[in-house]
């Protein structure tokens, strides 16, 4: 706690036991205080923690017309709508906190927050990079930030952000996939590779960035050199279904259908609603021209998610291919439907920069 | 401290994006490394040899530096033709328009320019008589009347165009007799002729891309359809109302009958077609067609020799990419890359995704194996025109493909990473394995950075190499002349149907030369709205003739032709078991 008792008035300590009251970390604070902002707000702030929030908004509301720009009265009241969930009301003044206090990393974290959850995230992201000129090391503030642009597919800048916090701390292991994640929607296959190495380097005993190197390696064509590195993710966690997937469904790619199966089995066996692997075990099966089995493969991702349409159209091809043209026409009609019912399914979305 | 301890709070809160529709499809496919070098070389280089051989046009085709409308986005197609029986390849380029509109005496109109030999053309536009202003947009040529000159289709957005060769270097226009005008507001994209029914007439397909409206379509940046990497551009395809198929069938006395009903075509609905293609891809001796489709699945018309069609591209493999995405379909190019026998289609797609190589086995049944053969590292081109084409004749089908993105805007913002203007590519075959990009070894012609659309291929120098030309947006077309050094061994094949319609559109062409196989398609229109020369070109790498012809004819006969020697052009003629040289 900053400030202490002996600076009880100063702004930056009632925000401080502003906080800490509201978290019902300093109980008993309440005063019989002379009527000005300072003593307003803290009576405010004794009563808030008695449950007697409507008393304290409207002290609060009191010393804001004593002093409009006062800024604990105007945090304490945003603060309470925020924690309230009303949002709406929570953001005046949580903006006029920040306008007047442009240095105080929490009211522009808290404005953030609260256009975050109004679906308002580009206003989230200002907000946030504010915050961020404050506390320039708040890496956690970067894994929000880079979720929060990621959502609003500004993957180049989600990218940007997940890339500073991982340099800021490389010691923590998933800011590393953080950062490989938001490099691959950005398009930056030639960084996430480079973090990805430093991954498995770092923590050689991890499935997940041994995956992860191996994944880069083959995606920049050297796939020989990824394959010790899918064996090393398998063995470290047989259990992890994602190395099992991804080796099948390459050697699918490849037109190595028999040798995919066993891969594919595996992942779909440790994780039996994972609907990419089923959809690759039934190509790799229609490879080899099973295709009762290739049908059942299908028909489990069905059942496991019946709104997915490509399950339906590789039913389509399948049935064509054994001129059974009545179901491969009713498997694509069902498949076109649902296309169109479950748009999300198969699109993708382009990226975009955040507008300035 | 209390801020910290929200985070996870925000953090859990976050729900899954909301992925909103966008105006065209893609895929945010990354590039795929290209396998190693294969270190061979490569000799066809290309020059630019348009202003030299006085092709002249300047394309018109909506605003320079913005768009506002879908119309003026997607360009037009070009044809290498012979026009006037003189064994020459002429030019006939599709032209556009502007939304302002331009006076009579100054509005951009389609060019013919006829070949007169030594490597130059002459404007032959005004005597011919297609020197029609406004929304042009694709071209196939064909002989509907069997009168043994090639007549001309040009689709457009308002009435169509169908233009009966005189004979003379004059063109008549037919359509609204012929009953194939169609209606005011279409906006044709695609045609091809096609003897669908095999009674030796070439009837006519024709593709729409869209019932388009300035007046309703909302204006740029309106709608989630109207963005592109958030930048507010022109609004479509999506949301706007979609095309449709028409079906023309030739009645045989210069008049059509519209037959989209009856023969199954007009139940395809909701498309937004573009290129269309028509081979025999089942080899049953009948044609199918091929459709490429933009933000829509393609359409693969199976024939079923009943003179209906039922579209087949789902089951068969050939609607969407290998996971099951639309695409953003605009080219086509048809061949049979592996020499197996099959033809194979290629098609060219949206940015951020990659082209289609949908190899055939048995016919119907497709496999895109775009990634497995080295085409998918260049996802960042919107693809236009495409072709399998022996660009240096070696016996295997490459692939030349013509690029440009559709927002000039893009010319004008730092933040997205793509230009308006881009280079064409070069793919080189490597023995029906896979293809490897030789567009930096391909000469000055393929560093031009255009906003390239249709390419028609042929050999208009006769020297014995396919040259390449191409619709570029608001400049001059390009002529990439093919600087194939001489030695390399080829022949061509000029068909004629007697029981076929005589240009033999629908015939598939078989050779064996070197102990190798290798076949071809003849085909009214492919690539991006675009006609390529009738005449079939074969490389035969070191061999010094061919060893055995197989024609296929598209009245269904099979005929061959005996040993013809490489260097030269060969007339077959249905029914004569010969091979004559043309000189």
């Amino acid at each position: 706690m900053t400030g202490g008792r002996g600076r009880f008035y100063s702004r930056r300590a009632v925000r401080a036991l502003v906080i800490a009251a509201w978290l019902g970390w300093l109980p008993g604070i309440r005063a019989q205080l002379p009527s000005n902002p300072a003593t307003l707000t803290d009576r405010g702030l004794g009563l808030a923690q008695e449950g007697r929030v409507a008393e304290a908004a409207d002290l609060w509301q009191q010393a804001l017309k004593t002093a409009p720009d006062y800024f604990p009265a105007l945090f304490n009241l945003g603060y309470m709508h925020f924690s309230a969930g009303r949002l709406e009301n929570a953001k005046p003044f949580l903006a006029r906190a920040a306008a007047v206090s442009p240095s105080d990393f929490n009211a522009h974290y808290l404005l953030g927050a609260t256009n975050q959850k109004l679906d308002r995230g580009d206003e989230a992201l200002r907000a946030w990079n504010r915050a961020l000129e404050v506390r320039p090391d708040h890496v956690q503030l970067m894994q929000v930030m880079a979720v929060e642009y990621g959502k609003g597919r500004y993957h180049r800048e989600a990218a940007d952000i997940a890339m500073r916090a991982l340099r800021l701390r490389p010691d923590i292991e998933d800011l590393h996939y953080m950062a490989i994640h938001a490099c691959r929607e950005a398009g930056d296959l030639d960084a996430g590779l480079k973090v990805a190495a430093d991954a498995s380097t770092r923590y050689p005993r991890s499935a997940r960035a041994s995956f992860e190197y191996a994944w880069h390696l083959q995606k920049d064509g050297r796939f020989a050199e990824a394959l010790p590195f899918l064996r090393k993710a398998i063995q470290l966690d047989p259990n992890y279904e994602e190395p099992h997937f991804f080796y099948g469904d390459w050697l699918v790619k490849q037109a190595r259908y028999e040798e995919a199966l066993e891969p594919l089995g595996k992942a779909v066996a440790l994780r039996t609603d994972y609907i990419p692997a089923r959809i690759s075990m039934a190509r790799a099966l229609m490879g080899v021209k099973k295709w009762k089995e290739a049908v059942d493969a299908l028909e489990e991702a069905v059942r496991i998610e019946p709104r997915h349409p490509q399950p339906h159209l590789l039913m389509s091809q399948v049935y064509f291919r054994l001129r059974d043209r009545p179901k491969a026409r009713a498997a694509k009609e069902l498949s076109l439907r649902l296309r169109r019912q479950n748009p999300t399914f198969l699109e993708a979305v382009q990226s975009r920069p955040f507008p300035d | 401290m209390r801020i910290q301890s929200l985070l996870p709070l925000c953090l859990a809160a976050l729900v899954p994006a909301h992925l909103p529709a966008q105006g065209v499809a893609s895929s945010n496919a990354q590039p795929v490394k290209a396998l190693e070098a294969s270190g061979l070389p490569w000799e066809a280089v290309f020059v630019d040899v348009a202003d030299d051989a006085g092709l002249d046009l300047v394309f018109t085709y909506g605003g320079r530096e913005t768009k506002d409308y879908i119309i003026e986005s997607n360009g037009s197609g070009v044809a290498f033709l012979d026009y006037d029986g003189d064994s020459r390849l002429d030019v006939f380029l599709v032209n556009g328009s502007t939304l302002a509109g331009s006076p009579e005496a100054d509005a951009p109109t389609s060019r013919l320019y006829r070949n007169v030999g030594d490597g130059q053309f002459e404007d032959a536009t005004a005597r011919s008589g297609l020197g029609r202003s406004g929304w042009g947009s694709a071209v196939c040529a064909g002989d509907y009347d069997n009168d043994g000159r090639l007549d001309l289709f040009v689709a457009y957005w308002g009435r169509d165009a169908l233009y009966r060769n005189l004979g003379d270097g004059r063109f008549s226009e037919t359509a609204p007799t012929a009953g194939v005008a169609g209606s005011p507001d279409e906006w044709s994209s695609g045609c091809t002729f096609v003897d669908y029914d095999r009674d030796g007439l070439l009837d006519l397909l024709v593709s729409q891309y869209q019932q388009f409206d300035p007046g309703t379509a909302p204006p740029p940046g309106k709608t989630s359809n109207c963005e592109w990497k958030g930048m507010p551009v022109y609004c479509g395809p999506r949301g706007l109302p979609f095309g449709g198929v028409t079906l023309y069938r030739n009645l045989g006395d210069g008049a059509f009958e519209d037959v989209s009903e009856s023969a199954g075509v007009r139940d395809v609905r909701d498309y937004y077609a573009f290129t269309a293609a028509a081979a025999d891809f089942d080899g049953d001796g009948w044609q199918d067609i091929y459709i490429a489709c933009d933000s829509t699945p393609s359409i693969l018309f199976v024939n079923n020799r009943d003179g209906t069609f039922t579209d087949y591209a789902t089951e068969a493999g050939v609607a969407f990419n290998e996971h099951g995405f639309e695409q953003g379909g605009m080219g086509i190019g048809v061949g049979d890359f592996n020499a197996d026998g099959w033809l194979d289609l290629v098609k060219t797609n949206f940015a951020d995704d990659y082209p289609n190589l949908y190899r055939s086995s048995e016919g119907l049944f497709f496999e895109d194996i775009c990634v497995r053969a080295g085409l998918a590292s260049n996802p960042r081109y919107v693809g236009w025109g495409v072709e399998f084409v022996d660009l240096d004749n070696d016996g295997w089908q490459d692939i030349f493909q013509a690029n440009g993105h559709v927002y000039p805007e893009l010319e004008r913002q730092t933040k997205i990473a793509e230009t308006y203007a881009q280079s064409n590519l070069v793919y080189r075959n490597l023995a029906g394995k896979r293809f490897e990009d030789v567009t930096s070894l391909s000469g000055e012609g393929l560093r031009q950075a255009r906003s390239s659309r249709g390419a028609a291929f042929g050999d208009f120098d006769d020297d014995g190499d396919l040259d390449v030309v191409v619709m570029n947006m608001a400049e001059q077309v390009s002529l990439l002349r093919n600087d194939l050094p001489p030695g390399g061994s080829w022949i061509r094949l000029a068909l004629r149907g007697t029981l076929s319609n005589t240009a033999a559109i629908g015939s598939q062409v078989t050779i064996e030369a070197g102990g190798a196989r290798q076949t071809r398609a003849v085909m009214s229109q492919s690539s991006y709205v675009s006609h390529n020369d009738l005449r079939v070109h074969f490389g035969l790498g070191d061999a010094l003739h061919v060893d055995s012809i197989r024609v296929r004819w598209p009245s269904g006969q099979e005929e061959d032709f005996p040993k013809a020697a490489a260097g030269a052009t060969w007339l077959l003629e249905e029914g004569s078991g010969e091979a004559r040289e043309v000189p």
